[in-house]
């Protein structure tokens, strides 16, 4: 444990020592801003966050993989795997660590929304179960982002390769989930490719519903890439 | 305290290290030789762990490096050739990180953190980033961030590359001072490095080991193969084929390096390993065959002389098998 915390604190601290993680977390707020701005403070609408969960969601389709894309790509490709690789610590606390690491500078990345949660509460009396569960889902479509991102950063030197895969990796989900295509299957195939869909679990966690089926899913999701990860970091050994 | 047990190693069809043994006792210095691609950073990688051996195995301490692998990490300390560092971390920072992955806590941390500091003479950028450091500076850090848990076992790769001559000297100071109580493997290019700072040089080429011995039995050899460069002058008939009819006269050769001419005859003697003096012997032989003798010297035997030697016969074995090899792949 002691391991997984030493490597998750330093990779932790270097996305602020890097301009790219102030870069990210500007990009994410300002966008995620403009959007509640014009969508949520108006006159006539609901007191709720839906419309920052749901831009939010797509946001993270471009923050999570620019997040995740340097974790391993940068030590493999500026050689500090090696050192690491020679420490004696596993190679899950390796991977673990960089995996919680990108989990809490993502979660860091979304506190300062919780200013328009402040902000709808002067204008009226916002519903607090559906906030909850909205930030919730955010954290897990996150989480499965980041698990997938880590997952091609293992794979590849190349952080832009790492990036491009993951966004590649989702878009194909959203697309093969999406009901007009899945509609060209039969059962049991449309069920399943039904059952990949994030977006609809999501849209779940948005409305307020808080369904465990849900957070398994994206828990097994999550654990899924980290072990392909490890596996990804072990087998340079093997090569 | 390191055994490689007929270790080889191949990427697909690439043989990087084929079947290399040695054993490097207890608080023994060895200095690793040979060119670029001849083995020795696979060889290194196979007793860090991080590459395990396709066929033979590799042992530190007596632990297995693959089976035991976290084990004999923790007995090593080790500085890869290309000094890998976190350019945006303090050098304290960083320093600490390491400490912790080794599994210093609380004050034992600090104190291994403030001696690989005072020892590596980094005291005067302790909080500056490694990225704004000069390259002399980052090969210290790699050096401390190395000696940091005081491991029993120090693998250096190229420890002194990047260095200016006083910082080399100072380096060599510290590998001295450390080479009592550790045992250290030392890979380097720089001749003159290892043949000061350690007890035995193992010279690697084509992913075998071509040399192993300490740096003056392996001149000594040398200089027995190179055997001695004479000029003499014969009354008549060729010196070469009189003299390789004397006793204890294996080889003679025209030198090329030598004056010939105007009656002079430049040759290479070698003499056997039975004689005890075998620059007697030569004389000797000129005197029974009434040869004028002009020079008579032993062949300079410098450990570069025999680094290019061994390399060049390397190369030449493994184009001869791949000569052999040629016509039964035409044939298949």
């Amino acid at each position: 444990m002691g391991a997984t915390l030493t490597v998750a604190w330093r990779e932790y601290a270097s996305f602020f020592r890097s301009s790219i993680g102030w870069l990210v977390i500007a990009l994410y707020l300002f966008l995620s801003g403009l959007w509640f701005a014009y969508d949520s403070i108006t006159p006539g609408q609901p007191a709720s966050m839906r419309a920052l969960f749901s831009v939010s969601q797509w946001l993270l389709l471009i923050v999570a993989p620019a997040i995740s894309m340097r974790l391993l790509s940068e030590e493999l490709r500026s050689g500090t795997i090696e050192p690491l690789m020679t420490a004696p610590i596993s190679d899950w606390h390796i991977v673990i660590g960089k995996y919680l690491a990108a989990l809490a500078f993502l979660i860091t990345m979304l506190l300062p929304t919780l200013v328009h949660v402040g902000v709808i509460e002067l204008l009226a009396s916002p519903d607090y179960g559906p906030i909850l569960a909205g930030y919730l889902g955010l954290v897990f479509v996150g989480a499965c982002y980041l698990a997938v991102g880590l997952f091609f950063s293992s794979l590849t030197r190349n952080q832009i390769v790492a990036f491009l895969s993951t966004l590649f990796f989702f878009m194909l989900l959203v697309f093969i989930s999406s009901p007009n295509v899945a509609a060209l299957v039969d059962e049991p195939f449309r069920s399943l490719l039904f059952g990949l869909s994030i977006n609809l679990r999501i849209a779940d966690f948005a409305k307020g519903v808080f369904d465990t089926s849900h957070a398994a899913f994206f828990l097994a999701f999550v654990v899924l890439f980290v072990v392909l990860s490890v596996v990804g970091v072990e087998s340079r050994r093997w090569r | 305290m390191i055994e490689v047990d007929h270790a080889h190693k191949s990427f697909g069809k690439v043989h990087a290290v084929r079947g290399v043994s040695f054993s490097v006792p207890k608080g023994s210095v060895v200095g690793v030789l040979g060119p670029n691609g001849a083995g020795k950073s696979t060889t290194i990688r196979m007793i860090t762990g991080t590459v395990p051996p396709t066929r033979g195995s590799v042992r530190v301490d007596g632990l297995d490096s693959i089976d035991q692998s976290l084990k004999v990490r923790r007995r090593l300390g080790y500085l890869p050739e290309s000094n890998p560092l976190y350019p945006e971390m303090r050098v304290a920072d960083f320093l600490a990180f390491r400490a912790r992955l080794f599994g210093l806590l609380g004050k034992a941390r600090k104190a291994g953190v403030d001696r690989a500091i005072s020892r590596c003479w980094l005291d005067d950028v302790r909080s500056r980033r490694v990225g704004q450091l000069s390259k002399g500076y980052r090969q210290r850090v790699g050096l401390a961030a190395a000696m940091l848990h005081d491991p029993p076992v120090l693998i250096l790769d190229e420890p002194t590359s990047g260095l200016d001559p006083a910082q080399i000297a100072e380096t060599r100071q510290l590998i001295r001072e450390l080479a009592g109580d550790h045992t250290m493997l030392i890979v380097s290019h720089i001749l003159p490095e290892v043949e000061k700072s350690c007890d035995r040089l193992l010279i690697f080429a084509r992913g075998r080991i071509q040399a192993d011995g300490s740096a003056d039995d392996l001149l000594r050899d040398l200089a027995q193969r190179q055997g001695f460069a004479v000029e003499v002058k014969a009354a008549n008939g060729d010196p070469k084929t009189s003299m390789q009819a004397i006793a204890h006269i294996e080889q003679v050769e025209s030198d090329p390096n030598g004056r010939s001419g105007d009656g002079w005859h430049a040759l290479r003697v070698i003499v056997d390993k039975a004689a005890a003096d075998p620059g007697a012997v030569i004389g000797g032989a000129c005197r029974e065959l009434g040869l004028t003798v002009r020079s008579l010297r032993p062949a300079t035997a410098t450990l570069e002389a025999l680094y290019i030697r061994l390399v060049e016969q390397a190369d030449k074995a493994t184009a001869k098998v791949s000569e052999q090899r040629k016509p039964e792949g035409e044939a298949a």
